[in-house]
């Protein structure tokens, strides 16, 4: 119920803090929609048609209450509903976000698991070489290089959009390699952690290879941190990544997000803002949920509270 | 994108146009930087929605190779000096649903720009008291007389019925236009199909330049238009199935200047301004030779453009002294403030300048900022000195739009806050003329304004097509894509 109560909290103190974040940045919907030919009348009559000329608190409390009913109003631009406009780039965005989280957990895993095995040697050089790139090389860099080899040199691949199923393929692999590099390397730290605790010792001494001690001793319980953040990464992924979706012309909320912003479409950057929020919030409580289930020590340690 | 970034790439692109194979499509992909954002004829105000409407309306009023209204859906006849009769035009004209075009909907069309609140054209307009159907004819009665009231003209034509609902034609556009709607793709861009043969063309979005020229060289895109760096096209050119056809265009390149400001409102400085700066320097270097300098807003073709202002020359010595005359050398260097847009190539304009500033002792300092904050602060006043370009310039309703001192943002263009009470008159007086009894005065406020340099003139920019296996590509000179009208997919 308090987390509940919480997540309500936040989502109103984002809604809140985006709605007049909105109306106090420079620029104006009404100079977009009627050019600089219009009359100062005109200006006023589509100002007060779409209702800006009302007291800021008056629109907010507006919104809050059509937020209420479900209503995450009218897009000033585009004329259309923002929960249509919405609806329509989230399952882009919604593909996006769970190839490239396939694809952090099919580097990170392996990669933290060989890293940590093989520590000090050339194997776990190569990964932390692979951390550092990962990490430092932009998506807007990474993305168009994928190209280049992959559609331009190769031929394989498409370039941008998403009209061919393989088209997902590269906008996954640039936004999944430098999250999976973070991953990767919190694995390794932690497996490295856990295995130097005595249970593991004492499974080593009764004679469980190496290998056999990190996959099943281990990795379950070096897994739960790495879980954390890997629900993190899925809130970043499902919240639009902005970038990779504008390098690479993927229609999701990011780029939708990035046009609302230029347009200074007011009702569609909070409506996107808010889902952002929504994803976010929903994910961070799924995941310690799940985290509650794999370490069953977090519940009782609740429990045991006075 | 940063300029390193480019570099790069370009580099990159070079290593990458030998390896290119790829199979002709079977509909023309015309890859655009961004979205329409309405198919409404009447209240579209962003380029790409202006011009993919070109395609799917028919205008009232065209324009002529001249800049000259010619009949488009109707012909006109001037009644008296407040009276216009307007009648359909030879060839009849039928919507994509097979119904003729009617003299009611060029009413309701006309009903709409002026009266809708969020119609661009309703200041425009707002001289029509009356709009009335008398027969086979439709009645324009005019508040005061005007002459050229047919130059305003220039609207999509659509259907009465559709007119009432504002939202339904925006996204189901219904026009008597070459093309029709086929539908709208998810990321924003629409698919037409032409009218006469059922070619496809469809508009895909992909905002990032590099990767825009990337499809084109992949052959997943047949068509771009301008908006990439001018660097790549000959890059892109030593790729044999791509073909550039280049244009002098309408956009007009410029440096504001607040007049308000007891420094740059100086005319010294402007003018040292304009003898400091190369211009072909620039048009070589930066713009790769598509670009022509510039003097005035209208192209030199244009039936009121001034044919033969002096230009300012690039003369260094000259500003110094300029400079010096205004109390400013090498030891008292004069700051000024710069503002442009965040648009990559733009801020390397602008640090050109900085340098062409530097060399006769103005020392520039940038500031760049994202579209909404510059040009927000460009109509507030909130500046020194500004660069940007006036795109499709036809109309000469732009000299009171921009130069007019009623013409103060928000209500106009007049960014500067310039106040010539002789220009003024001109401009009042030639609005009432027919176009040939216009023509001089035209010419004299053009020479004014080059004297006051209430702008000081920088370049007319080309139109650049890339094509990839299109035949009949031909740019317009205002970055219409009316030449859709006429290409064909490659066979071979």
């Amino acid at each position: 119920m308090q987390r509940l109560f919480d997540t309500a909290l936040v989502l109103f103190g984002v809604v809140t803090l985006v709605f007049f974040l909105s109306a106090v940045i420079p620029g104006d919907p009404v100079d977009v929609m009627l050019g600089e030919h219009a009359s100062s009348a005109d200006r006023e009559a589509l100002r007060s048609a779409m209702g800006l000329d009302r007291p800021l608190h008056i629109r907010w409390a507006d919104y809050l209450s059509g937020l209420l009913r479900g209503d995450l109003g009218t897009s000033l631009v585009r004329s259309r509903p923002v929960a249509d406009l919405i609806a329509e780039r989230l399952p882009a965005t919604l593909s996006m976000a769970l190839a490239a989280f396939v694809v952090i957990l099919l580097i990170a895993l392996p990669m933290g698991l060989l890293a940590a095995h093989f520590k000090g040697g050339p194997v776990d050089r190569a990964a932390a070489v692979f951390a550092l790139l990962g990490q430092s090389i932009p998506n807007f860099w990474l993305g168009p290089l994928l190209v280049l080899l992959f559609s331009i040199r190769l031929g394989w691949l498409p370039v941008s959009g998403n009209e061919s199923p393989a088209a997902i393929l590269l906008p996954a692999i640039t936004l999944g390699t430098s999250l999976a590099a973070v991953s990767m390397r919190m694995l390794r730290a932690s497996l490295l952690e856990v295995l130097s605790q005595d249970y593991v010792r004492t499974a080593r001494a009764k004679g469980v290879s190496r290998l056999k001690a990190i996959l099943w001793h281990a990795l379950p319980n070096a897994l739960l941190p790495v879980v954390t953040l890997l629900g993190l990464q899925l809130g970043a992924l499902l919240s639009g990544a902005v970038i990779t979706e504008v390098v690479f012309a993927w229609p999701g909320i990011g780029s939708l997000l990035i046009d609302a912003i230029r347009q200074r479409d007011y009702p569609l950057i909070q409506g996107v803002v808010l889902v952002i929020a929504v994803a976010y919030v929903l994910i961070n409580l799924l995941t310690d949920l799940l985290v509650r289930r794999l370490d069953p020590r977090i519940a009782a340690a609740e429990g045991d509270r006075p | 994108m940063s300029a390193w970034r480019r570099h790069f790439f370009v580099f990159l692109l070079s290593l990458a146009v030998t390896g290119c194979q790829q199979a002709p499509p079977s509909s023309i992909v015309f890859a655009i930087a961004t979205a329409p954002a309405s198919l409404h004829p009447l209240l579209a105000t962003d380029a790409v929605s202006e011009r993919i409407n070109e395609l799917l309306y028919r205008p009232l009023v065209e324009y002529g190779p001249q800049g000259e209204p010619v009949p488009g859906v109707v012909r006109w006849r001037m009644r008296d000096a407040r009276h216009y009769l307007l009648f359909l035009a030879g060839s009849p004209a039928a919507f994509s649903d097979g119904s003729p075009v009617v003299l009611e909907d060029v009413r309701q069309t006309l009903l709409t720009a002026r009266d809708h609140p969020a119609s661009p054209h309703a200041s425009t307009l707002r001289n029509i008291r009356e709009i009335r159907l008398e027969g086979g004819r439709l009645v324009l009665g005019l508040q005061d007389p005007d002459p050229r009231l047919p130059e305003k003209l220039h609207l999509g034509v659509a259907p009465a019925a559709y007119l009432q609902e504002d939202r339904r034609l925006a996204r189901q556009p219904m026009g008597s236009g070459p093309f029709v709607l086929l539908g709208w793709n998810e990321d924003g861009g629409v698919r037409l199909q032409r009218r006469r043969d059922g070619l496809h063309v469809r508009f895909s979005v992909v905002p990032d330049p590099t990767m825009r020229a990337l499809k084109l060289l992949r052959g997943e895109a047949n068509l771009v238009q301008n908006d990439l760096p001018y660097e790549m096209y000959p890059l892109l050119q030593d790729s044999a199935a791509i073909e550039l056809a280049a244009l002098p265009g309408t956009t007009f390149s410029y440096l504001g200047f607040n007049l308000l400001d007891p420094v740059t409102g100086d005319r010294r400085l402007r003018a040292a301004i304009a003898h400091a700066i190369d211009r072909e320097a620039i048009v070589r270097h930066l713009f790769m030779g598509h670009a022509r300098p510039g003097n005035t807003l209208l192209l030199p073709g244009h039936w009121a453009a001034h044919p033969a202002l002096r230009d300012y020359r690039h003369d260094p010595a000259r500003a110094r002294a300029l400079l010096e005359a205004m109390g400013h050398g090498p030891d008292n260097p004069l700051r000024l403030s710069f503002k442009t847009s965040t648009d990559p190539f733009r801020v390397r304009v602008a640090s050109v300048l900085q340098a062409q500033l530097k060399a006769v002792g103005i020392e520039l300092e940038i500031n760049s900022n994202e579209w909404g904050t510059f040009f927000g602060d460009i109509k507030a006043g909130r500046f020194q000195m500004y660069s940007l370009s006036w795109v499709g310039v036809r109309s000469t309703d732009i000299f009171r739009h921009v130069f007019h001192s009623e013409s103060l943002p928000p209500g106009g263009a007049n960014r500067g806050r310039y106040h010539s009470p002789a220009v003024d008159r001109l401009i009042d007086r030639s609005g009432q003329l027919s176009a040939q009894q216009a023509r001089p005065l035209y010419r004299e406020i053009q020479e004014q304004l080059h004297r006051d340099l209430v702008y000081v003139p920088l370049w007319h920019e080309n139109n650049l097509l890339l094509a990839r296996d299109v035949r009949a590509v031909s740019p317009q000179e205002d970055g219409s894509y009316r030449f859709l009208e006429q290409v064909s997919l490659r066979d071979d």
